[in-house]
């Protein structure tokens, strides 16, 4: 790693004011784990000049309940998440998404607000030494749209049309499957409308703004989630696809559901034609196939992709009939 | 320097001012509660019950340290981003992997390598080496590191808990079931051995 300035954060404060001092120049730490392996490779056309550690921030690692919601400091890590008892019993998505993240090293150290935060893993967009100057980098097209794009989004791309690269998180469906809210330094933001592409961003968040806490609302009775993911290996990789599932039923009938994928889209998708395919009626396997089939119904895969647009659509289903062995 | 361009710069943050007035309203309003200032780059470590006071630079991962700087070679880098599990290192009896955390920030952190697991005489080793659970042997550091969490945590591990904590560490060579083997022989010998202890007092 070449050089660079670091500093210890000892509240919110410090941190947003060191993060308004450098601007751009600098980057904020938690686990590391994505951004040591962006340093380390050189990615960026710009090399962060200061890291601000936020680890040092005391009290804001924490999972509790106040104000009828379930609140999740930032720094908690994903192990802790996916250990927590009330978590595993009342939002099991998201315990559920926090175990299938990377590797138990990896998710000793990283946290609930660094997985939302990530970076992209296109592959063009992280070679070396910033070898391929894309669109994501300011730079002037995309290259994975000719290039080999058989990990990149099926529901077209941004950045004015370009970048394909999907969203990784694992937990980001499992977030916006629950209704959760991010809580910022400065604002509250609905995890639906957290994420945004922009060049280097994945996220809303200004030049000095950090998530500093996540509110997960009170699941209505007769609420349950599942997270299912689809990846290569077991363990130590990205999704192909993941699918976040919360349904609420009354009466053997589906009153409310809210399906997000991942990794198929630029932001986490929505499947909102899934959803509305399922609400209303009582769930069985070919009900399950229909709202798989109308969750890619809008997909347009590129040229090496379009396996993908098969793995979402059973994905979907596999998570609704998951539900039907549950209720 | 002349006398215009002298600056006062915060000693937390680095940020510059123009008079003592702006730099005292900016260290009370921004680090209120910090105590002094410590020197750049000064931290302090326990290593396999060794305490170190030591400089590090903050580019230098906590995997550099411990094995270029210091010496202790037992840990193995292989992949460098986090994948490989190689280079495990338990930080506050957590396995975390060092080629993806900053030495900087592992102040007042207690670090148990390898070498301090074979110091500590634990039968993870003797166990590793009856059952051959290793080929070119370039793995075995990051698989003891991580089994001997795993057994701190679970003293009767069943195969799926053994299969889903090493789920982070690979092995080219492919000595999996051997490591199920070995490190149910350890935890059979911790019990024996943490039994006889109880019955001793």
């Amino acid at each position: 790693m070449k050089k660079f300035k670091h500093f210890n954060a000892y509240s919110i404060e410090e941190a947003v004011s060191l993060l308004g001092n450098y601007g751009d120049r600098a980057c904020i730490i938690a686990g590391g784990t994505d951004l040591l392996g962006e340093m380390k490779d050189a990615i960026l056309p710009t090399y962060p000049e200061a890291v601000i550690n936020i680890k040092t921030i005391p009290d804001i690692n924490y999972i509790k309940q106040s104000e009828g919601m379930l609140k999740i400091g930032a720094l908690t890590t994903l192990s802790e998440i996916a250990d927590s008892e009330v978590i595993m019993s009342n939002y099991p998505t998201l315990a559920q998404a926090a175990r299938r993240v990377a590797s138990p090293q990896i998710r000793n150290m990283g946290t609930i607000g660094g997985n939302i935060c990530q970076d992209i893993r296109c592959w063009y967009y992280r070679n070396r030494n910033n070898r391929f100057s894309c669109l994501r980098k300011k730079g002037g097209r995309c290259y994975a749209i000719k290039g080999d794009n058989r990990y990149h989004s099926i529901f077209g791309g941004s950045v004015s049309g370009g970048c394909m690269a999907v969203h990784p998180s694992d937990t980001a469906p499992a977030l916006i499957a629950l209704g959760a809210k991010v809580h910022t330094s400065s604002r509250i933001i609905n995890a639906q409308d957290f994420f945004e592409v922009k060049p280097i961003k994945t996220t809303v968040l200004d030049k000095d703004e950090i998530v500093t806490e996540i509110q997960l609302p009170e699941p209505p009775s007769g609420t349950t989630s599942i997270f299912l993911k689809f990846a290569e290996r077991k363990s130590i990789d990205f999704p192909i696809v993941n699918c976040a599932a919360s349904i609420t039923t009354k009466d053997g009938k589906v009153e409310d559901a809210r399906i997000c994928l991942n990794a198929v889209n630029v932001v986490p998708y929505r499947a909102i034609h899934a959803e509305e395919v399922i609400i209303g009626s009582s769930l069985n396997e070919e009900l399950a196939e229909e709202a798989g089939q109308a969750a890619v119904a809008q997909a347009k895969p590129l040229e090496h992709n379009k396996y993908k647009v098969a793995i979402a659509r059973t994905l979907v289903k596999r998570t609704i009939l998951a539900f039907t062995e549950i209720v | 320097m002349t006398k215009e361009s002298k600056k006062h710069i915060c000693p937390y943050c680095g940020e510059m001012f123009d008079n003592t007035d702006g730099l005292k309203s900016h260290v009370f309003k921004i680090h209120k509660g910090r105590g002094l200032p410590i020197p750049e780059g000064w931290i302090r470590l326990t290593i396999n019950k060794s305490e170190y006071d030591l400089k590090v630079e903050p580019n230098w991962t906590l995997y550099y340290l411990i094995h270029d700087v210091l010496g202790l070679t037992g840990s193995k880098q292989f992949c460098d981003e986090g994948g490989c599990g190689s280079c495990t290192m338990i930080v506050d009896g957590k396995p975390v992997l060092s080629c993806m955390t900053l030495a900087i920030e592992c102040n007042g952190k207690t670090i148990e390598t390898v070498e301090g697991i074979a110091a500590d005489g634990h039968p993870l080793i003797e166990s590793y080496i009856n059952h051959h659970a290793m080929q070119c042997g370039y793995c075995t550091p990051g698989f003891i590191v991580t089994s001997k969490a795993l057994l701190e945590k679970i003293s009767e591990p069943t195969d799926e808990e053994i299969i889903e904590a090493l789920a982070g560490n690979i092995c080219r060579c492919g000595t999996y079931p051997q490591h199920l083997i070995a490190i149910k022989e350890a935890a059979a010998k911790l019990r024996v051995k943490k039994a006889a202890g109880k019955e001793g007092k």
